[in-house]
């Protein structure tokens, strides 16, 4: 049935004298592209904090671990569920011991509904973000074995870790970067841009509405800018 | 869903008549816009964006059928199953065979336009199958029985009092309250219950990549990040023109959208799906289908002087604009589709001729045009469908006395415009007869079957004179000399 409706649908829409395509114009300018490396910072810290999420910078991995464990105090977290044991290096176990959270990893699990129970039973995920973009302070999160995708949005507190060299200007950076090899393309990839909201009662606008409350990103600042460092994969794409 | 096209002058009047409605119009339709031009200002030339996203949606027009079958392929070599669906009752029946298929008791929904113009929730109900919408605004109007409001906000003229009501009887809620973040998180609590047992989820799509065979949504809720991770099968359906050729073009299709839309400059969640999980991953769907769904489009695809309207993005500028919506609100559309983009695309899924009171509740003032970032021209389709409406009413066989009597007069007034002199004497004999009727330098109303049209206008009473009469006047007055006494007059 789907064969014929299929045929049928193209067969329209083909019967139509097709015309060349206009021309188009020129590609918009993004200026964030011209941005140095603090100022990439300053404009991903003032994008997500505007979302009411926070951004931390860490000295190094240890110093992660105390970011770590301050939002923990303040939030009063009392179990987590980690995409790994170790992302990008910080200890997440030895972060769960020093403030007795029982941390859960990925790992942990091989049975799909015990994993899906836990994300919506646990305080806060913790994530690695595969890159940070300037331009709206977004997230960029590629979803395989590692990382799942209920980590990010089943737990009221996402806290994502990611090195300074991930921070790009644009989407466009990512995305490439994403999807350029097509036999390596996950089957899902997200931008994040602050915790989940609505206005739709009487326009009144608040966080959380079914994925997290509140979202919290530590930068690891070993390491340069991303598109300073590597060959700049968005600079000949993006104008 | 259920059509109320027919019902738009009545609803009209009595939103015009609701203070509530009135006040929240005033706030949100300015506020809305105001947050949109300050989103289009965080571009370095937001013509330049604007003018780049009409492009595209011109070119996916033109190369629609290419495009499609390039996404196809692309996705069926990822793993997606993809579907082809004639009408409304087609894919319906495909998403209740899939539930069906899978044994499931209920499915939860993203918000999703297309589902609610095809009544896919209504046909799931009937069947047997549960339907949980996730979008807040979609809840309270699913549970209220209400239509959309607004295309972003659906039910964010409802006041709270009531949603706690209906949330207190469906046992969403356990204490009444007003505060709309309460009620909020009331529902954040019971539908979590729904997503962490969840087998089967439906969502739109408001963007299929040709390119990769990906298909995007855009949100801030995460009602649909929900939807495309927890559940086992995942149901994305999309009408036919929902493509971009490319990433690239996604992508900036994304930043016009959102800007549009909501007048963010990103929401909370842009997720790009390609395939169903990989055997090894937790969780995201096993089974992913796309249901691609014409229900008319191939037909006003070949409609050359309307088909514009299928480069919509749905991101509902036109509407915050529109000072018609600006004074009735959504209701008296009477569908999914609401505003200047609903008095597009309405009359073309439900009939010119059943839908005569949409396209004509417009003064063609063009700000809709100005606004959309798509390129459509709705004042022009406005204009196409009102002259199909009274060509079709004056065909032969067709024509009641009223369509007579507006014949002979265009017969008349064509004839005159065409013959100098004798519009001249048309118009001496025509002005009398007018001035007679008016009063206190208005015309109120005249007879012949004309009424309607001053239902909501006056007519200023004629000149005693016409131009010609004055200018032929003025050439025998005698012409001012200037002063050459005063030395300032030139």
């Amino acid at each position: 049935m789907s064969m014929q409706a299929r045929e049928e649908i193209l067969g329209r829409l083909k019967s139509v004298r097709k015309n060349t395509p206009a021309a188009r114009p020129a590609k918009p300018v993004l200026s964030e592209i011209n941005l140095d490396k603090e100022q990439l910072l300053q404009r991903f810290t003032s994008e997500l904090n505007a979302q009411t999420g926070a951004v931390y910078q860490a000295k190094d991995k240890e110093d992660a671990v105390r970011i770590l464990s301050e939002i923990a105090s303040a939030e009063g977290l009392k179990s987590i569920l980690a995409t790994s044991g170790h992302i990008y290096g910080v200890d997440i176990r030895a972060f769960g011991s020093q403030n007795n959270i029982s941390v859960s990893t990925v790992q942990d699990f091989s049975d799909r509904n015990a994993f899906r129970e836990l994300a919506f039973a646990v305080d806060a995920g913790i994530t690695s973000a595969d890159f940070a973009v300037a331009e709206t302070g977004t997230l960029g999160v590629i979803f395989y074995k590692d990382q799942p995708r209920l980590v990010s949005i089943a737990p009221p507190v996402h806290i994502a870790i990611v090195p300074v060299d991930k921070l790009y200007p644009v989407y466009e950076n990512v995305i490439e970067q994403v999807f350029k090899d097509t036999n390596k393309i996950p089957s899902q990839f997200c931008f994040i841009t602050g915790p989940s909201s609505t206005t739709d009662i009487k326009g009144v606008h608040f966080k959380g509405m079914h994925g997290p409350v509140k979202i919290f990103v530590i930068f690891i600042m070993t390491g340069g800018i991303g598109h300073e460092n590597s060959d700049g994969p968005g600079k000949t794409m993006v104008r | 869903m259920h059509s109320r096209v027919d019902q738009f002058m009545e609803t009209a009047r009595e939103e015009m008549n609701n203070e509530r409605t009135q006040m929240f119009l005033k706030l949100f339709c300015s506020g809305f816009s105001m947050m949109r031009q300050f989103a289009l200002s965080s571009f370095p030339d937001p013509e330049a964006a604007e003018s780049y996203s009409r492009s595209i949606r011109a070119e996916v027009l033109e190369r629609l059928p290419e495009l499609l079958e390039e996404f196809e392929k692309k996705a069926i070599s990822r793993g997606v199953k993809v579907i082809w669906a004639r009408d409304a009752a087609e894919a319906n029946n495909i998403i209740l065979d899939i539930a069906r298929q899978k044994g499931v008791q209920y499915v939860t929904k993203g918000k999703s336009m297309i589902t609610e113009e095809i009544g896919l929730n209504e046909h799931l109900i009937k069947n047997g199958v549960d339907v949980y919408e996730t979008d807040l605004g979609e809840v309270i109007t699913q549970q209220l029985g209400l239509p959309p409001f607004h295309l972003v906000g659906p039910a964010i003229n409802v006041p709270p009092e009531k949603i706690s009501d209906i949330f207190l009887k469906n046992g969403i809620l356990k204490e009444p309250t007003t505060d709309p973040v309460a009620l909020g998180k009331a529902a954040r609590m019971y539908l979590r219950e729904k997503f962490r047992t969840q087998e089967m989820g439906i969502v739109g799509v408001n963007m299929a990549v040709a390119e990769t065979g990906s298909f995007i949504n855009v949100e801030n809720e995460g009602n649909i990040r929900m939807n495309k991770s927890s559940p086992k099968t995942l149901v994305a359906i999309m009408s036919l023109e929902k493509l971009v050729p490319t990433l690239a073009d996604a992508i900036h299709m994304t930043r016009i959208l959102i800007r549009n839309c909501t007048g963010q400059k990103m929401t909370s969640y842009v997720s790009f799906d390609t395939g169903p999980k990989k055997p090894d991953e937790l969780d995201g769907p096993e089974d992913v289908y796309v249901v691609i769904l014409d229900n008319g489009r191939s037909e006003i695809y070949k409609d050359l002087k309307v088909r514009d309207i299928l480069k919509c993005i749905r991101c509902g500028a036109c509407m915050n604009t529109c000072p018609v919506y600006a004074r009735i609100g959504g209701y008296p559309y009477g569908f999914t589709y609401t505003g200047p983009m609903g008095q597009a695309i309405n009359p073309l899924l439900w009939g010119i001729e059943n839908t005569t009171d949409l396209y004509r509740a417009c003064t063609l003032c063009g700000s809709c045009r100005k606004t959309c970032p798509a390129g459509v021209d709705h004042p022009f389709l406005f204009l196409e469908y009102r002259s199909r409406e009274i060509r079709k009413k004056n065909a032969k066989g067709n024509r009641t006395l009223l369509s007579r009597l507006e014949n002979t007069i265009a017969a008349i007034s064509s004839f005159g415009m065409r013959q100098g002199r004798a519009w001249i004497l048309g118009v001496r004999c025509v002005r009398p007869l007018l001035n007679f009727l008016s009063k206190d330098g208005y015309i109120r109303d005249i007879p012949f079957g004309v009424q309607g049209w001053f239902g909501c206008r006056d007519l200023t009473a004629m000149p005693d004179k016409t131009f010609h009469e004055r200018w032929k006047d003025l050439q025998n007055e005698p012409v001012p000399l200037a002063d050459t006494a005063k030395k300032d007059v030139i």
